[in-house]
């Protein structure tokens, strides 16, 4: 097609002109992506993706085999029965820890994707001549989608490369993936998200934008930062325990610095160690702020270090020491009745 | 002798039906013979007030329902009909033999007329097929599988069927009607931007206000051209080569 033959003379013109500025392009991309921001000391910042970023969230996330293989509304089968000794049952329950992890894996966060605005030719001759757009796609079959070229001819001659929308419904019509619709389902929408938070849907509408968008995309990262922010509004941190979706959310709270309610709520459900793991991602994010320098100086462990972010960074201090208090206070109380009944024994 | 005389109180059984039948009848036909004139002049004027409490109401809620279909599964009439069941529940097809046709009747309401026996949401012109009113919705979807139930179950006519498939679709689709969402792995794919395809590529090179094509514009063309092309067509041309060279060469060509 005459389109794409200009698409590649115009693109393969640059790509010699610009070969330099492509290999630095390369090196960012070689990184994680996440928020690339490079601190001028040169200490660059935890990324998603570091393993140390994924073991404290994926220790915070939890393990309730009851809530990952919750049962789902489906077509019913027959049930099976199977007899098993114990080995196998303990070999059958590290499978099912095997299986959950999997399941646990936590989708990627990125940036939002630059927009595409590249003009790649200015045909005057051909303006006026037809009444649509018209789109050309590349429909190689072992390309990378990322490398796909999809350009748009609009009536007044100007050949364009497509936007990212044009590109992922063109993809998507195609190379159909499973699930996913070509125009994006009005569940996105504010209205709609607003009924959806609810009935307190917060699992099934990520996973609904997982299906239907890209991570990088403009609506996958308003739909979750609309989520993310709703349940912190609202304390309904619980729901997303246990599944994929709750290291996106204490990654997000943790870069915005408000972590307090999600502190307190953890406190309150006697989670006392990823309460600790949550101040300690907190202080690997934000180095040079007060409640790091405080425990660095006084070297506080446990729930010292709570205490300190308590008197220092947080917005809701009081909150936070009331919830600290009763926790003591039952954990004291719960003591001295064990006292009491060895005593008696 | 016994078959015989069963077979003789049978027939005595069928003719008493009969004439019992003809007794009913005669007078039926008899008015029917009577006032075989225009019936509008032998039939009485039906006493009707002229707006009671009633008709008021029953105008009222039809018209409510239209607009808020939701609010006809709250009221009392409902529950008085349906009480707790769904809608279909008390509704039975009729059909020859014990096994139904799989599909049910196409449509229950043609233009003004009803057929016999319609199906349990044209029965209730109050019910109305909403992608709004979930309620309802959920009483024809099993409520272990999330499948909707086939038509020949719940006993709607076809045309109903497909508004209720439009109208369950819509209601997830909008967020109103929880389901089963499909579980998709993660793909850990290369997200960058780097590639020609997505990434920046400048525009080429262009001086001011030169055209896109150089042929856009008119271009003088070459010397050996315009000798040559003159060359062919010399006997043709009108003036004198010499004398006026420059304004002819350049009033024959186009602009």
């Amino acid at each position: 097609m005459a389109a794409l033959r200009t698409t590649r003379r115009v693109v393969q013109r640059a790509r010699l002109a610009a070969f330099v500025e492509r290999l630095c392009a390369r090196d960012v991309c070689s990184r994680s992506p996440g928020e690339p921001e490079v601190k001028a000391a040169g200490i660059s910042k935890p990324q998603f993706m570091d393993k140390e970023v994924q073991n404290i969230l994926g220790r915070i996330t939890g393990l309730n085999l009851e809530k990952v293989f919750k049962p789902m509304k489906q077509q019913l089968k027959p049930p099976q029965y199977k007899l098993l000794t114990d080995e196998q049952l303990d070999g059958a329950r590290h499978e099912a820890m095997e299986v959950a992890k999997e399941r646990l894996r936590m989708p990627p966060v990125l940036d939002e994707r630059e927009a595409i605005c590249d003009v790649l030719a200015e045909d005057k001759i051909l303006a006026g001549l037809e009444t649509a757009k018209y789109v050309f796609t590349d429909i190689t079959y072992d390309m990378p989608h990322r490398e796909r070229f999809i350009v748009v001819r609009e009536p007044n001659g100007v050949l364009r490369k497509a936007t990212w929308d044009e590109r992922d419904r063109m993809i998507q019509v195609y190379f159909p993936r499973d699930g996913r619709r070509i125009i994006p389902p009005p569940i996105f929408q504010d209205e709609n998200l607003l009924v959806v938070f609810a009935q307190e849907r917060f699992e099934d509408i990520l996973d609904l934008c997982l299906v239907q968008f890209e991570p990088n995309s403009a609506d996958y990262i308003r739909v979750h930062h609309q989520t993310y922010e709703y349940i912190d509004k609202h304390n309904k941190y619980d729901l997303l325990r246990s599944t994929r979706h709750f290291g996106g959310l204490v990654w997000y709270l943790s870069n915005r610095m408000r972590i307090d309610g999600l502190l307190i709520d953890m406190i309150q459900r006697d989670l006392m160690d990823d309460a600790v793991s949550v101040v300690q991602l907190y202080h690997m994010l934000h180095p040079e702020c007060q409640s790091a320098n405080e425990t660095n100086v006084q070297q506080a462990k446990g729930i010292e270090l709570i205490k300190v972010f308590s008197h220092t960074d947080s917005k809701k201090g009081s909150y936070l020491e009331l919830a600290l208090q009763v926790y003591q206070e039952a954990i004291s109380s719960s003591a001295d009745q064990d006292a009491q009944r060895k005593e008696q024994n | 002798m016994a078959a015989a005389a069963l077979a003789a109180s049978g027939w005595r059984r069928l003719r008493l039906q009969l004439l019992q039948l003809q007794l009913r009848v005669a007078p039926l036909v008899a008015r029917a013979l009577l006032s075989a004139g225009p019936q509008w002049r032998t039939r009485q004027p039906i006493p009707q007030p002229f707006s009671t409490a009633a008709d008021q109401a029953t105008f009222d809620t039809i018209s409510r329902f239209k607009e808020r279909p939701w609010e006809y599964l709250e009221s009392e009439e409902y529950i008085e009909r349906y009480g707790s069941q769904p809608v279909w529940a008390d509704y039975r097809r009729n059909h020859k033999g014990a096994i139904p046709p799989q599909k049910t009747r196409k449509t229950c309401i043609r233009g003004d007329k009803i057929s016999g026996n319609p199906c349990p949401i044209c029965r209730d012109p109050k019910i109305e097929v909403d992608h709004r009113n979930v309620k309802l919705l959920e009483q024809f979807i099993c409520s272990h599988t999330g499948i909707p139930y086939h038509p020949t179950r719940t006993g709607v006519c076809m045309k109903q069927f497909k508004k209720l498939t439009t109208a369950i679709q819509d209601a997830k689709d909008n967020g109103l009607l929880r389901f089963a969402v499909p579980r998709v792995e993660v793909r850990l794919e290369d997200y960058c931007g780097s590639h020609a395809a997505v990434g920046k590529t400048p525009p080429p090179a262009r001086v001011g206000d030169e055209p896109w094509y150089s042929w856009y514009q008119w271009q003088q063309p070459p010397e050996k051209e315009i000798a040559r092309i003159r060359q062919m067509y010399k006997p043709f041309l009108k003036e004198t080569p010499t004398a006026a060279a420059a304004p002819s060469e350049t009033a024959g060509l186009p602009k």
